[in-house]
């Protein structure tokens, strides 16, 4: 806005002297009409005005400013007119301004719904005090694990290791623990029968809260010496959410007492609204002191030994420290604790002690392990939704384009009758303006209620994944940005061609060109080169959701080694129900029995943690003769399982005999042991595995009786791990923790899910029963994110096609509209209809081509990428690349094939009367 | 009565003003004529704040100005009360006098009668 003009501060200043001026001489007239001689009238008129300078400058500026005001009011009623013109115009044409509101409501919703994720996911800081100084030490992804193993380890610590730590860190001034808290049963009325619920805990230092510097709304958090001793303090803090859902905001619950796991625990503060803990992507809904662990999870020595290792440690910086210090400090300090005190008797080696390599991070977003699991999927995302809004972006310009050239008599109308060539410029972009607007309110709607699905939909593998969606400051800013940018992009171009419209051509109308135009050699047009660009980008958009379709396509029908389509998993609460030792061993076999009768079933087994569950056990082991290279290696995955696992399950024995029903407590230990785990510790120094001694830490030798093939028994990505099979019966490796039952059926196995329920509801009616789902089922969520990402690729990618397609037809269209003369004499001279079609077509390979050969290195590039992000990727994927380039050829034939008819049905008298 | 800055004098000048114009367009140069002749010289110690007013008001939009012809044929400034300029003087007027009543009946008043 040009306020500060020169010429208009002098217009101002020279009216403003006039008026002064004006004033001075009457006065001096006055005076010499009352006798004054006029020598002296004209100092007498000065003096009796005053400070005439002073006066003159505060006029000035209050008259600037009251100028600047108007100006002011002027623009905004002008720009009020462009926007109801704007409107107006649109009205006239609806269906234009609709295709193009919905296309930028799609664009940008997709892009602001992705960014929501990302921002809630990767960029937000906790709401803590000073993020910032947050460190983290240990391995987020390990933040559910629970290890108890006889190595020294860096991503997760003991509680003592922690201490060590927390006492002797120079580098942070405070620093907490937190670990997993296992399934809480909750009874929030302690009488007995009373409901249960499970909220997500955690186990926090009694410093947690003072650490990151987070108050109570109500009541107290913890104190620092609130987990001085074991059991001390039986207390619990809940977040907002819990307070709203659970007791509806009742003031009177701090300080009341519940039942958590049997034991009464008093709720003694509730934490601040926004503040769900220090885990991204997996809110808390109650903390506990650490040293309630023992009482509350009823397994002991987490708190005492050294190889019970539970803990991630986030600490802050002492002034003028940085991540890399505590790290230093802290690498000395680990290894001096370890030597010294070893793990409850296993003596730590100065070699494993060189070995540790710290894991500290910056803690000012948290931790998470949705992070990690998502980022390679979000990216693509975004990338992909970036094609689109570009795509758009140039569908939108072409439509603008061609409208803007429809609309070039009325602009030189107009620019020809005197309206400033801004003005009509201003105009345009309203319209731009306007489109967009409404573009960015629906986009906004629509990523609200999307990213709250995408979310939901890319939980996988049963961890359920929470992210505060509400837009932020970050969401609504890249919104607008993105907005802003494809104004410019969409809208600047043709308002400047519309403007640069050459009067006298355009004026007159009749006088159109009969040579150039559509034939060869012909420079393509600005729309025709928009298409192109539309064309190379979604090539590259169909070719990625080539990749990911194929991808997930080989992933969820691969070979897993078991018999997918004819198990049932059924999960029972039989170890919290309080069967344990022989009480279970008798629900066991009750409940085997009871399901083995009920039609259909052929076979049952059970398992500790079961088929694509997401529980895991992994334990160390040696071998007799194996020397281990790195610590790793001692590790080995494994499940307890009941007699016949591997054959109800459909894995193939390789060797040796599944596991009995005879292999009971008080036999030599069993275990079977899959091909990755036979050649790991046997096969590949020579040895055969078949009778080969495990000595599984902490337990008695175990024989190998079996080898199975390798399966897919947790993720369908992964490649295989080592991993045995103990005899659940024979307790080799302590009581079980939780039951499932692998049901084999000769129906489908949908049909059996109720009767299977009622089976074990009838022999055990108090018995909980979590879950009864058919395997299938369970794969298929395992691949969910997977599935979410290919979906929506191919979502991006159809909707590219269709605007390709659209782009095409409209740019022909107008040209054959525009050449109908030229058409007419064509024909008139002998062109036959055909050769009127190739003509068409022939123009629309050409905008393909010019597409194609820039889209096809992007396609290639972007196709190498991808495959290079997925686990378990298909061999190189031409096909993909081809089918990509056969859609679109296909799609641009059937977008000009109408254009094209249309042009060789022109009646030759017809058109060349219409000129 | 008699600070030349402060708010009392400030409001009289501008309520003055707004009087002067009451009866149609004036010239500052009429306008500064009027307060004089009315006050008897009392308000308009010097002219040259008359016109940081009148441009004031202007800004407030209480006054509109044009440029006409003089009496005596020269271009001058002409201001004229607009309809929210006419409402401030209904406003003011009545203020003043209620104003003006109270401090005469109190500089009227005999021995106080204090209970």
């Amino acid at each position: 806005m040009s306020f500060r003009l020169p010429h208009l501060r002098s217009r101002v200043a020279r009216e403003l002297d006039d008026e002064l001026a004006f004033h001075v001489t009457m006065r001096a007239q006055q005076l010499v009409a009352a006798g004054v001689s006029p020598a002296d009238a004209r100092a007498e008129a000065l003096r009796q005005f005053g400070n005439l300078e002073a006066v003159r400058a505060a006029c000035l500026v209050n008259d600037q400013q009251r100028v600047r005001t108007m100006r002011f009011r002027a623009w905004i009623s002008e720009f009020r007119q462009d926007v109801a013109f704007a409107i107006r115009t649109l009205g006239r044409n609806p269906g234009f301004a609709a295709v193009v509101i919905l296309s930028l409501t799609l664009g940008i919703g997709a892009n602001a719904a992705i960014f929501t994720v990302v921002d809630a996911l990767m960029l937000r800081r906790l709401p803590v005090q000073r993020p910032a100084e947050l460190v983290v030490i240990g391995d987020p992804s390990r933040v559910n694990s629970f290890a108890s193993t006889t190595n020294p380890r860096t991503d997760l610590y003991s509680y003592q290791a922690y201490l060590a730590v927390r006492d002797n860190a120079k580098t942070m001034t405070s620093v907490l623990a937190t670990g997993r808290s296992g399934r809480l049963d909750v009874r929030i009325d302690t009488t007995a029968g009373a409901a249960t619920d499970h909220p997500r805990g955690r186990f926090v230092s009694g410093n947690y809260f003072s650490t990151l510097g987070v108050g109570a709304q109500r009541g107290r958090m913890f104190a620092a010496t609130e987990d001085a001793a074991l059991g001390a303090a039986p207390v619990a803090v809940i977040s907002d959410r819990y307070w709203t859902e659970k007791f509806g905001r009742d003031p009177a619950v701090v300080n009341r007492t519940v039942s958590v796991n049997g034991t009464g625990i008093t709720i003694v503060g509730i934490a601040p609204p926004g503040f769900t803990g220090e885990i991204v992507g997996q809110p808390i809904a109650m903390w506990l002191p650490i040293t309630m662990q023992p009482i509350i999870t009823g397994r002991g020595g987490a708190l005492a030994e050294m190889q019970q290792q539970w803990l991630i440690l986030m600490g802050r910086l002492a002034p003028g420290r940085s991540v890399e210090s505590v790290s230093a400090e802290l690498k000395p300090l680990l290894q001096r604790t370890y030597l010294t005190r070893g793990l409850d008797g296993v003596t730590v080696t100065q070699a494993q002690a060189d070995a540790l390599e710290m894991r500290v991070f910056d803690g000012s977003l948290g931790l998470s392990y949705t992070r990690s699991l998502l980022r390679t999927p979000l990216f693509t995302l975004i990338v992909g939704v970036g094609l689109l809004l570009l795509i758009i972006c140039a569908n939108v310009a072409n439509l603008l384009l061609a409208r803007s050239v429809a609309r070039g008599r009325e602009m030189s109308v107009r620019l020809a009758m005197g309206a400033g060539r801004g003005r009509v410029t201003r105009q345009m972009i309203t319209e731009s303006i306007v489109l967009m607007t409404a573009g960015v309110a629906g986009g906004l709607a629509a990523a609200w209620v999307s990213s709250k699905l995408l979310i939901s939909l890319a939980a996988s593998g049963g961890i359920p994944v929470e992210i505060d969606t509400r837009f932020s400051g970050p969401v609504l800013a890249f919104t607008l940005a993105v907005a802003a940018l494809s104004v410019l992009l969409f809208g600047l171009a043709p308002a400047l061609r519309a403007t640069r419209v050459d009067l006298s051509s355009a004026l007159r109308s009749g006088a159109r060109a009969l040579s150039g135009g559509m034939g060869r050699g012909a420079r393509p047009t600005g729309g025709a080169l928009l298409v192109a660009a539309q064309v190379a980008l979604s090539l590259v958009l169909l070719v990625g959701a080539s990749v990911l379709v194929r991808h997930l396509h080989a992933i969820s029908t691969a070979d897993a080694g078991l018999d997918r389509d004819h198990l049932v998993i059924a999960e029972v609460d039989a170890v919290r129900g309080g069967y344990t030792g022989a009480r279970l061993d008798a629900l066991i076999d009750r409940l085997s029995a009871q399901v083995a009768a009920v039609p259909g079933v052929v076979g049952v087994t059970y398992s500790e943690n079961g088929i694509f569950s997401g529980t895991e056990s992994a334990n160390t082991l040696s071998v007799p003769g194996f020397v281990p290279a790195t610590t790793n290696d001692s590790v080995a995955f494994y499940d307890q399982v009941g007699p016949g696992y591997a054959t109800i399950i459909g894995a193939t024995i390789v060797a040796g005999r599944d596991i009995a029903p005879n292999d009971l407590q008080g036999t030599q230990p069993v275990a079977l042991i899959n091909e990755t785990m036979a050649k790991f510790f046997f096969r590949d120094r020579g040895t055969e595995p078949l009778g080969g001694t495990l000595l599984i830490d902490g337990t008695p030798p175990t024989t190998v009786v079996g080898i199975i093939a390798d399966t897919k028994d947790h993720d369908l990505t992964s490649a295989p791990v080592r991993r045995f099979y103990a005899a659940l019966r024979q307790r080799t490796t302590g009581e079980a923790e939780s039951l499932r039952l692998e049901i084999r059926s000769s129906v489908d196995p949908a049909a059996l899910v109720d009767p299977i329920r009622k089976a074990i509801t009838a022999a055990y009616p108090t018995l909980a029963v979590s879950e009864v789902r058919p395997l299938a089922v369970m794969m298929q969520e395992s691949v969910r994110s997977q599935w979410l990402l290919s979906r929506l690729a191919t979502g991006f990618g159809v909707m590219a096609l269709a605007l390709c397609a659209l782009g095409l037809y409209g740019i022909l269209s107008y040209a054959i509209a525009r050449r109908t003369g030229e058409l007419g004499v064509r024909m008139a001279l002998g062109a036959s209809r055909g050769g009127v079609v190739r003509l068409v077509l022939g123009d629309a390979a050409r905008v393909v081509t010019i597409g194609a050969v820039v889209g096809i290195p992007l396609a290639v590039f972007a196709q190498r990428t991808l495959r290079g992000t997925l686990e378990g990727a298909a061999p190189a994927d031409r096909l993909s690349l081809v089918a990509g380039v056969a859609v679109m050829a296909a799609a641009a034939l059937a977008a000009a094939m109408i254009p094209a008819l249309r042009a060789s049905r022109v009646d030759p008298a017809v058109a060349l009367r219409q000129d | 009565m008699l600070d030349s800055d402060g708010g009392v004098v400030r409001g009289t000048l501008d309520v003055l003003i707004l009087k002067a114009l009451s009866w149609g367009p004036r010239h500052g140069y009429a306008v500064a004529e009027w307060i004089r002749a009315v006050t008897e010289g009392h308000v308009l110690l010097e002219e040259g704040p008359l016109y940081t007013a009148l441009h004031r008001l202007e800004r407030k939009e209480w006054l509109d100005a044009s440029w006409g012809a003089s009496e005596n044929n020269r271009k001058a400034k002409f201001y004229s009360l607009t309809p929210r300029g006419r409402r401030q003087l209904r406003a003011e007027a009545e203020a003043w006098n209620n104003y003006a009543r109270a401090v005469g009946k109190a500089l009227a008043a005999t021995a106080p009668t204090l209970a």
